[in-house]
């Protein structure tokens, strides 16, 4: 037997460096004066026979085989189990008494540990289903008591898939170096390899699944914000497409686990699409069909093809997803370039960065990439996640803070109508007061014409006693003023002279008396008189053109009209023979003298009568005009 | 004049009326009626020279029997005789067609006279109603007003309109226009022909806008 493979030196064979090496060494020695002494061996030979058996086989085509054994080149098709070999020795350990320890970092997918042919650990399930520890570092301390002071074996069996059973290159079999040295140095090596390959992805896994079934139920309850809804899936999708590098025993065979991972792929390019086509304002319906229908038929070639070429299918239909999701990325990029500008540099970095780490990832898949780039790779993308995740949050804080603010507004609003509506409800009310009162007078003043108006008439056309028919005509006309004082609307003045001339003149002119007229100029009047004080101003001259025709014996009458001081002032002249007075030194009230003076009294006027035997008779009727100016 | 309508609801004031007509008119035909109905029958029977109307019925107004006669017989003198002297009342009878008014409680010389007037042609004419007249026509002039090819005032028919509102007698505007009574009269009934043509017209108009013509 052979030791091979024990170097105490980091393989380095570049030229140039070399020189510099001891210097470095020197460094080094003085920096980790403790970790001087641990001194590790790596393994890069091994003998490997792929057999099936509990114990390193003796069969006849053992082999000498590099380590790291990537089995995707060294036996393509084989998946395992193969058993590799290596010696060492250990005179010194064990005179030191220090705690040994391997240190693997890659045994894909499980393996089983013998120092000397005694069992010393195993990673996981060696038959189906096959413990899926490809990612796991392993730390395995080597119990001194078994161990030989030379010419140790140590038989590490792997189980593992050949490359075309699963969809990823990390996943295919394989077996790493191994070092061995004191497990102090290596057990800090294995725990931070198992930190960024493990812990950093199951904490990452569990937030981003935690904040997009969060996400998602805000686009799932906002549906105006569907976008929200498709990122929080993304969010969840890639937290289990992470899951592949911390779970490691499925209740179910590899082959299993690999197409469900490959799977995955379509679903998360799904939301990936749709969330970038909706954040981009667009939504397309064949999209919506066609994104599904794939989700459906992936999976289905991918069975056609059979499990034997699960690699080659998945690859394809990987390339297929990338094309899409970087078309739907170059849609959103381009709409950001288009109408929103500020945004487009930070989104045109993130998609960057997401394709890098795509190439990483695809890299890693076919050809085999160092993992710690691999690693900090996969960390990537989550880690955009969540800086896209907290900026929609904040995005849809903001919105819903608008939304409460536009609440308000539109709260204070609605008040402000109301208010407006109740204010002209008020004015309508008070109109529709008015109107009432408008039409019950109308309607007063109807029944009075009908009723009493009728009877009045009938009394004055068919009473034999002329008395009786002039009295019922003189209540008839009272009760048509007293109508029109009623229901009537300011008059304007000019009209009303208009009025008076007409019917003094036609009173006069029938009643053969010579009537002249006397009123201002048009532009003089402008003024309006109240319903009552016309009504009342037409009975005084009615009256007093009555007592002319019926009393004075005139021959000829003047009236003036003058307008001063605010007052309208009519004076009414005649050359008759006056007006007799009565015993009590009082004019005749058989001429109504007291009605007209009590009617101007009404106005707030005057009524002043001048008369004697012979002289004729002068009436100065004053009105003041100011208090029934527009009373209206 | 000889078929007279008379048409009035209270007896005592329709019999006094007709012996009013019978004295002024004593060779003429009078057909009474109380209702607007009746009025309306005795219009589509035969023919009419005079119609004395009442404008408040029991079955409607007076205004109606003024339009029927109006249209059915044109040369037809339509006379409001009411004891509503407000133009509210008297103006639609007069836009309807009515050729003067009279107001009832009025002495019966004056009534008399007023139908003798009438009926040689020279209708009675109030400062208020020649207001109305005015601000009607006023309003028609207005470019807005209608599209149709409305009916305007001579220059001659506003001087006297103006006048009247302004208290003129008739007699008195003819004095001062130096224009005979008759002529004077002559204007008086262009006013009425004038402002009946024109309510018409307007009246079709506004029928039409409404969509009261084409709906069935």
């Amino acid at each position: 037997m052979t030791v091979h493979a024990i170097e105490d030196q980091p393989r380095d064979h570049a030229g140039p460096r070399r020189r510099h090496w001891p210097l470095l060494t020197a460094l080094l020695l003085l920096v980790f004066a403790a970790a001087a002494q641990a001194q590790t061996v790596r393994f890069t030979q091994a003998q490997a026979v792929a057999a099936d058996t509990e114990y390193f086989p003796e069969l006849p085509d053992v082999r000498n085989v590099e380590l790291p054994d990537d089995w995707a080149v060294s036996r393509p098709d084989h998946g395992g189990p193969v058993w590799y070999r290596m010696y060492f020795d250990a005179e010194a350990v064990r005179a030191s008494g220090e705690l040994l320890a391997l240190y693997i970092e890659r045994a894909c997918s499980a393996m089983a540990v013998r120092l000397n042919g005694k069992l010393v650990h195993l990673s996981g399930r060696l038959t189906e289903p096959v413990s899926r520890s490809c990612q796991r570092p392993q730390l395995v301390a080597l119990p001194v008591a078994w161990m030989q002071p030379r010419n140790n074996q140590l038989d590490v069996k792997v189980m593992g898939f050949p490359l075309r059973q699963v969809a990823s290159r990390q996943r295919a079999g394989g077996l790493s170096e191994i070092e061995l040295g004191p497990y102090a140095a290596l057990a800090t090596k294995h725990s931070w390899r198992t930190l960024v390959a493990i812990r950093l992805p199951e904490v990452i896994s569990g937030s981003l699944f935690l904040v997009g079934c969060l996400i998602f139920a805000m686009g799932w309850l906002n549906r105006a914000q569907s976008f929200l809804a498709y990122f929080g899936a993304l969010l969840v999708g890639w937290a289990l497409v992470l899951s592949r590098q911390w779970v490691a025993d499925m209740p179910w065979p590899n082959a299993s686990s690999e197409f469900l991972l490959a799977i995955l792929a379509s679903f998360v390019t799904l939301a990936a699409v749709q969330f970038l086509l909706r954040y981009g304002g667009e939504r397309r319906r064949w999209i919506d069909v066609a994104l599904p229908t794939q989700c459906a038929v992936m999976p289905l070639t991918l069975m056609v093809m059979g499990a034997q070429h699960l690699h080659a299918m998945a690859t394809f239909w990987y390339v297929v997803l990338a094309v899409e999701v970087g078309a739907a990325a170059m849609f959103y990029l381009r709409k950001l370039w288009l109408y929103k500008r500020t945004q487009f540099w930070p989104m045109a970095l993130l998609g960057f960065a997401m394709v890098i780490a795509a190439l990483v990832e695809f890299g890693a898949q076919q050809f085999g990439v160092d993992p710690r780039i691999v690693s900090a790779a996969q960390i990537l993308p989550p880690l955009l996640f969540v800086a896209l995740g907290i900026r929609l949050v904040q995005q849809y804080g903001r919105q819903l803070q608008d939304a409460q603010h536009d609440r308000a507004e539109l709260e204070r609003r609605v008040q402000e109508a109301s208010m407006q509506i109740e204010r002209n409800f008020a004015q309508l009310a008070d109109l529709k007061v008015e109107q009432v009162t408008q039409q019950e007078r109308k309607r007063i003043a109807a029944d009075l014409h009908d009723d009493l108006g009728a009877k009045l008439l009938t009394i004055v056309h068919t009473s034999d006693n002329e008395r009786i028919s002039t009295l019922a005509r003189e209540a008839l006309e009272e009760m048509r003023l007293s109508v029109r004082g009623l229901t009537g609307k300011a008059v304007p003045l000019l009209n009303a002279l208009g009025d008076w001339r007409a019917e003094f003149v036609s009173r006069l002119s029938q009643a053969g008396v010579d009537g002249s007229w006397h009123a201002p100029a048009d532009d003089d009047v402008p003024q309006l008189l109240s319903a009552r004080a016309f009504v009342q101003t037409t009975r005084v001259l009615r009256e007093a053109v009555s007592n002319i025709i019926k009393h004075s014996g005139a021959s000829r009458c003047t009236v003036r009209c003058t307008i001063a001081e605010g007052d309208l002032q009519v004076v009414i002249q005649d050359n008759g023979k006056g007006i007799p007075l009565e015993l009590d030194g009082r004019l005749d009230r058989g001429h109504g003298m007291a009605s007209m003076k009590h009617r101007a009294k009404q106005l707030q006027g005057q009524c002043l009568v001048e008369s004697g035997p012979g002289y004729g008779t002068v009436i100065r009727l004053t009105i003041p005009l100011d208090r029934h100016l527009a009373s209206v | 004049m000889k078929n007279i309508l008379l048409l009035e609801d209270l007896p005592e004031i329709r019999s006094w009326l007709k012996a009013l007509v019978m004295q002024v008119f004593p060779n003429a035909q009078i057909v009474e009626c109380a209702r607007v109905h009746d009025a309306l029958a005795q219009v589509s029977a035969q023919k009419f020279d005079l119609a004395l109307i009442d404008l408040g019925l029991p079955d409607g107004s007076g205004v109606d029997v003024v339009t029927a006669l109006r249209e059915a017989q044109a040369e037809a003198l339509s006379v409001i005789v009411t004891i509503h002297d407000d133009d509210d009342h008297l103006f639609p009878a007069l836009q309807a067609g009515a050729y003067g008014y009279i107001l009832k409680e009025q002495s019966r010389e004056l009534i008399t006279e007023q139908l003798q007037r009438i009926s040689q042609g020279e209708p009675p004419l109030s400062p208020s109603i020649a207001r109305k007249v005015i601000a009607y026509f006023a309003a028609q002039a207005k470019p807005q007003a209608n599209a149709l090819p409305h009916v305007q005032l001579t220059e001659r028919e506003s001087e006297v309109l103006l006048r009247v509102a302004k208290g003129f007698t008739l007699p008195e505007i003819g004095v001062q226009l130096g224009l005979s009574r008759h002529t004077i009269a002559d204007y008086v009934k262009q006013i009425y022909r004038k402002l009946n043509v024109s309510s018409r017209a307007e009246a079709a108009l506004e029928a039409q806008r409404l969509g009261l013509f084409g709906r069935r």
